[in-house]
């Protein structure tokens, strides 16, 4: 769940990491309540790139700053309108830095990776700097070092190490997937603030974060109708553009079905994995989730049963058949229970194989 | 002989008295793995399916001699009932738990590297001897005992390919599902080495997925230290970039993780790669023959 720029700032305030003194607005009207100008007005939208888009714009009195906030609450930024804007005095810059802490795959732990470079999209940067945090055991040397590697010298070593040492706090009180602050910049005053930042907060520990209760479904990003839904009821969904819709059990399965699909000449319209041990109901939202794109020409349901009990899904199936009769239905059903499945199959009319290859080429078929 | 587990494996479990715990007890002991003790906290003294259940793992150790525990707690609790069986000294692993925060699996298996603990998982479906012993969520019946080693990093995906195996006549020795998270212990490199040291297994089928570069770096490790014959399988070619494919680990970011890369790694390092699960069989097939 990412967090927009103002409550990724608040986070880093909490935690000593200085940020402008920045307010919140939600109504363009509200910015006759700034008194330092010149200032900047930060659209608040969960997608990057939005300087380019026209939605950071800076203000020299209050007139101007009304008129510049009323266009950017109408700017859509990637299809997204700000929920707010966050107004902030402007800033002198004699340095940005790249900072962030995350976990590195590869080396299977927290890494600091920064940049001397701030302000620009860390990939394209050449300049990239990595400390590995051992263990995920951090240490005040670490961020020190890091700052060596960056080229501070003296009380900046300091004053950049405190950063990171916060950073770290952050992370990990708020099981974070990413913690960013991109420009870290040295102000006037010579002191370090965070003039922008990004934090990612890793949803499988969402439920023992009581802090962001009820905030997922509002700081969800570059989702498909489907996969909004599919996300708010704890359907893994994944939308494509073809005609078949695919329901399967256990991510591995379904994305070979998905590829097998493709293989055979069709075009899957989604990627929906059921999980495991699903009950009829679970089934039978996820029917009623990927039919309800109308692309949908026909349902290929495979479910290969070792926690699932393949008489759940019979009977999903089977409601899904005498509410819609006129749903095209493939399906493979094997493993757990498969034969007293394989009954209420025959009951519902709904022909069944056993034979994943079978089923794909049909399905295929039937869509085509 | 097999890889990790075997007929004189003594298992514990942890969360036996769960919702999972209970079932699966249940479906392992029928199986014939000798589950020689359970852990829940609170609950020692009592029993589940036959099974004494202790209120710590080291307890359980000392009266059992268990050698291996398998993980069945809810995922906040994950990594507390993981460190105390690390703690306990326990070589073996099996945390099948899925959802546990990317923040406890680095505590978890910086842990566990250093105690020399093999961690199979998290999010895996456990590891299966056929014959003589299954850990984990696995259907047992879907395999029969041979000579092929299997590694994947899903769990129905696994079954399928152990189906059709079994199918055609073939067994396996070992299945082990690594798991599909980003952060896993015991990993493609561990279970091709251990697989190249049997001398019960004959071919190692590696089945992969989009995300990471754990194939990558199997397919260089395959090309200078394993001499056996490897399959290999990607699944999620046609998967989108930037898309999480239901594993937490299924992920092309940015040009990192495509099936291609994996493809192409693999056959540089000899290793033949199906485009279907049921190709998988056939190029099995054409090197050992069915045993019925």
């Amino acid at each position: 769940m990412r967090l927009r720029e103002y409550e990724a700032k608040e986070l880093f305030r909490e935690a000593g990491i200085a940020t402008p003194k920045g307010i919140v607005i939600k109504y363009a009207e509200e910015i006759f309540g700034v008194e330092n100008f010149p200032c900047t007005l930060k659209t608040q939208v969960l997608t990057g790139g939005r300087g380019k888009a026209g939605g950071i714009k800076f203000a020299d009195n209050a007139d101007d700053a009304y008129q510049k906030a009323q266009d950017i609450f109408k700017l859509p930024i990637k299809g997204d309108l700000p929920v707010a804007i966050l107004v902030e005095p402007k800033v002198v810059i004699k340095k940005e830095i790249y900072t962030a802490i995350l976990i590195d795959r590869a080396y299977r732990g927290p890494i600091i990776m920064a940049s001397s470079e701030g302000g620009v999209e860390i990939e394209s940067s050449e300049n990239i700097q990595i400390v590995p945090i051992p263990g995920g055991n951090y240490n005040p040397y670490l961020g020190r070092k890091m700052a060596t590697k960056l080229g501070l010298s003296g009380k900046d070593v300091i004053k950049y190490g405190n950063i990171v040492n916060r950073l770290w706090d952050v992370y990990t009180k708020y099981d974070c997937d990413l913690c960013e602050i991109n420009p870290l910049i040295v102000d006037g005053d010579d002191n370090f603030v965070a003039l922008d930042g990004k934090i990612v907060i890793n949803e499988d520990a969402l439920d023992r974060q009581p802090r962001f209760d009820g905030m997922l479904g509002e700081h969800l990003t570059d989702l498909g109708e489907r996969e909004f839904r599919g996300k708010m009821c704890g359907l893994n969904i994944v939308e494509l553009e073809g005609n078949i819709g695919i329901l399967c059990n256990g991510a591995g399965l379904t994305m070979a079905t998905m590829d097998l699909v493709f293989h055979h000449g069709g075009k899957p319209s989604n990627f929906l994995d059921v999980g495991g041990g699903a009950s009829k109901s679970h089934v039978a939202r996820a029917l009623d989730l990927v039919s309800s794109d109308k692309n949908v020409k026909v349902l290929l349901v495979n479910i290969l049963g070792g926690i699932t009990d393949c008489v759940e899904v019979a009977n999903a199936l089977k409601y899904y058949k005498e509410t819609r009769p006129e749903a095209n239905l493939v399906v493979r059903l094997v493993g757990n229970n498969e034969e007293a499945a394989q009954q209420i199959m025959n009951q519902a009319g709904i022909p069944m194989t056993n034979v994943l290859d079978e089923a794909v080429k049909k399905a295929v078929a039937v869509a085509a | 002989m097999s890889v990790l587990i075997n007929k004189n494996t003594k298992v514990i479990v942890q969360g036996i008295t769960g919702g999972m715990g209970r079932t699966h007890t249940a479906l392992m002991k029928k199986y014939g793995t000798n589950i020689v003790g359970g852990v829940t906290p609170g609950k020692g003294g009592t029993e589940q399916d036959g099974v004494p259940v202790f209120d710590s793992v080291s307890e359980a150790v000392a009266k059992t001699g268990a050698n291996c525990s398998v993980i069945f707690v809810p995922p906040y609790l994950c990594l507390d009932a993981a460190l105390e069986a690390i703690d306990a000294g326990l070589p073996l692993i099996s945390v099948i738990t899925e959802g546990l925060p990317p923040q406890d699996a680095v505590k978890l298996h910086a842990a566990a590297k250093l105690k020399g603990t093999l961690v199979n998982g998290p999010n895996c479906p456990g590891i299966i001897t056929p014959g003589e012993c299954l850990i984990g969520i696995h259907p047992g019946s879907i395999y029969m005992p041979g000579r092929v080693g299997l590694i994947s990093r899903s769990g129905t995906l696994t079954y399928e390919i152990g189906l059709g195996l079994k199918q055609s006549g073939i067994g396996i020795s070992t299945a082990v599902g690594i798991g599909g998270d980003p952060i896993i212990g015991i990993d493609q490199i561990v279970s091709l080495d251990l697989f190249e040291k049997d001398k019960d297994t004959d071919l190692i089928i590696l089945v992969g997925e989009i995300g990471g570069t754990a194939e990558e770096d199997a397919a260089d490790y395959i090309k200078v230290n394993i001499k056996k014959p490897v399959i290999g399988y990607i699944a999620g070619r046609t998967a989108p970039a930037g898309k999480r494919m239901g594993h937490a680990g299924a992920i092309i970011s940015g040009n990192k993780g495509t099936a291609e890369s994996k493809t192409k790694a693999f056959t540089n390092a000899g290793v033949r790669v199906a485009m279907t699960p049921s190709e998988i069989v056939e190029l099995v097939k054409a090197h050992i023959p069915a045993t019925v």
